[in-house]
């Protein structure tokens, strides 16, 4: 019975070496209108993973219904063999930016330490050891100088970092983010890109959710081309390809719309 | 302790109450929901009366509260459901509420004695009417030791929960995401409001409460780069408003919650002027700093 039960487990272990997170047949609804339909996505440990797809296609409803923050119709998503509530630290989330407000009476270095709330109880204040967290993560991101700045002060590409490193001050091992490159300016850009970098390094995984076809092939190394439904899914390689892309943008090879995307296969 | 004396505590301890958790009504963007919440604890106020006999009772004040806090619950609920938007629920709510409480009233339920007046903008003087004597000794309006217990409660719930509320009001989404109970902390936060509210309702009635609770801290957000900061700062306003609210109805004989809501807009006015002038200025000294262009 016991070489049973480690068997079996040391099945479910493979499981949960081999995928970050996996999504079953997901379903989401604004009201009357279907924004997402039966999507099944697998996330392999270890790579950086783009969603990409036309406006309206359901990326950020996709990445929100996983995290539980938007109520599925139906479906279910496991993060690294289970659910989200028993590995919550290991998950980290980077909304995007123009979601909150930006003329919040706070600094910086509040908004990086806002990461370290998720481990502390109610009463539990942020100490030295989560500061000295925050500060790692300003650092890695390029903001350290900015830490006392107040946030409606930032341009657009720091207020892209400084969500980025409040993710990072969690040390989640699976990233979500939300367009981080969304409106940022060339420097912020390269910063980013430097983290995404490290993080791979580290062998954490990274789901990002991305609009720019040219940049795709350099920063992921797995697509998931969506638009409403999962339209091709798996290494850049083999998903991001010019059918592929023509389906989920709905455009024909009169269009143009490909020429730019002479490299794609 | 003198009438006068007592009543300017009141007065004071009756602002901090409310402008305390109005800091983050204020960032939530949430105002009005205090003037839905300050019009449907009416029928909660009557019905807690006709159960008690006694306006002060903690009964009364937690259980209208709670109907309070059916605006908050019913609204969002309404919301839900999709088929109205912006805060039409709220709208939709409130008014059934508050003119249940005015029928109750009219028909002499529970022969509570409110007057449309009171029940509009409160009175300050009548609510401290009752002392407090120890040993023969008057020790201020039974009512000022209400607003301090309702004091003390929001100061320990903003304490203990300042983290959560701080990140549920600044990103739900992300708080959600490590794992902060952000429906808990909503409907906490709103039962407190609605609890100072009803607790106020007195001092300020249902209309004025909105402006010890908003105005303040809308003209902290107006100096503060920090919550700490703003909530500082909002405790002196409210003080101040208070106080200046009070004497300014004391020379005129005047309602004293009105000359306080009239003390908190001047205020506001007067900072508003003051940062706009400021940032003009500075704006003006770069401009003046930076060389002339070259034609």
């Amino acid at each position: 019975m016991t070489i049973a039960s480690t068997s079996h487990e040391d099945v479910l272990a493979q499981g949960q070496a081999e995928y970050a997170c996996v999504t079953r047949n997901l379903s989401v609804a604004y009201r009357d209108e279907l924004i997402l339909r039966n999507v099944d996505l697998r996330v392999p440990r270890g790579v950086v993973m783009g969603v990409v797809g036309p406006n309206g296609a359901g990326k950020s409803t996709l990445i929100k219904a996983m995290l539980g923050l938007v109520k599925p119709l139906t479906g279910t998503t496991e993060f690294f063999g289970r659910p989200l509530a028993k590995v919550r630290q290991r998950v980290g989330y980077m909304p995007q930016s123009a979601t909150v407000d930006w003329d919040f009476p706070t600094t910086v270095q509040d908004v990086v330490l806002m990461g370290t709330y998720g481990s502390l109880g109610w009463l539990r204040r942020p100490g030295k050891a989560e500061r000295a967290r925050a500060m790692a993560a300003m650092a890695q991101t390029g903001i350290a100088d900015l830490a006392s700045r107040q946030i409606g002060e930032l341009s657009g590409g720091q207020r892209q970092r400084v969500f980025l490193a409040r993710a990072l001050v969690q040390s989640p091992d699976l990233f979500f983010m939300d367009e981080p490159f969304q409106g940022v300016d060339a420097k912020s850009q390269q910063a980013i890109v430097g983290v995404l970098h490290t993080l791979r390094e580290q062998g954490k995984t990274v789901v990002i959710v991305h609009h720019d076809l040219m940049t795709v092939r350099d920063y992921c190394d797995h697509v998931t081309l969506l638009n409403r439904r999962v339209v091709a899914s798996g290494p850049a390689a083999d998903a991001f390809t010019k059918e592929a892309i023509r389906t989920t943008y709905d455009v024909t090879d009169d269009d143009g719309f490909l020429d730019s995307l002479a490299f794609v296969s | 302790m003198t009438f006068v004396a007592g009543t300017a505590l009141l007065a004071v301890v009756t602002a901090l109450a409310c402008a305390l958790p109005g800091v983050f009504v204020v960032l939530r963007k949430d105002s009005m929901l205090v003037d839905a919440i300050s019009h449907a604890v009416l029928p909660g106020i009557v019905v807690g009366y006709f159960l008690t006999r006694d306006l002060e009772s903690p009964l009364l004040i937690v259980g209208a509260a709670l109907a309070g806090l059916l605006v908050a619950v019913g609204s969002e609920w309404l919301c839900r459901t999709g088929l109205l938007t912006g805060d039409a629920p709220q709208g939709l709510v409130f008014p059934a509420l508050f003119s249940a409480g005015v029928i109750l009233v009219t028909t002499n339920f529970a022969n509570i004695h409110l007057d449309t007046h009171a029940v509009l903008v409160g009175d300050l003087n009548l609510a401290a009417w009752d002392q407090l004597t120890v040993g023969g000794v008057s020790i201020g309006p039974t009512y000022l030791y209400v607003m301090l217990a309702v004091l003390g409660f929001d100061c320990a719930f903003l304490a203990v929960s300042y983290s959560r509320l701080k990140v549920t009001t600044f990103d739900p989404q992300f708080a959600a995401s490590v794992g902060v109970r952000t429906g808990v902390v909503n409907t906490a936060f709103m039962f407190v409001v609605s609890l100072t509210v009803t607790a106020a309702f007195h001092a300020a009635g249902a209309i004025l409460v909105i402006a010890l609770m908003i105005v303040p801290p809308a003209t902290a957000y107006l100096l503060s780069r920090r919550l700490p900061t703003m909530i500082m700062s909002t405790a002196v306003i409210a003080v101040t408003g208070a106080l200046a609210g009070f004497w300014l109805a004391y020379l005129l004989d005047a309602a004293t919650s009105a000359g306080m809501a009239v003390f908190f807009g001047l205020i506001f006015v007067a900072v508003h002027v003051a940062s706009r002038l400021a940032r003009h200025l500075r704006h003006r000294r770069r401009a003046g700093r930076t060389p002339a262009p070259v034609s």
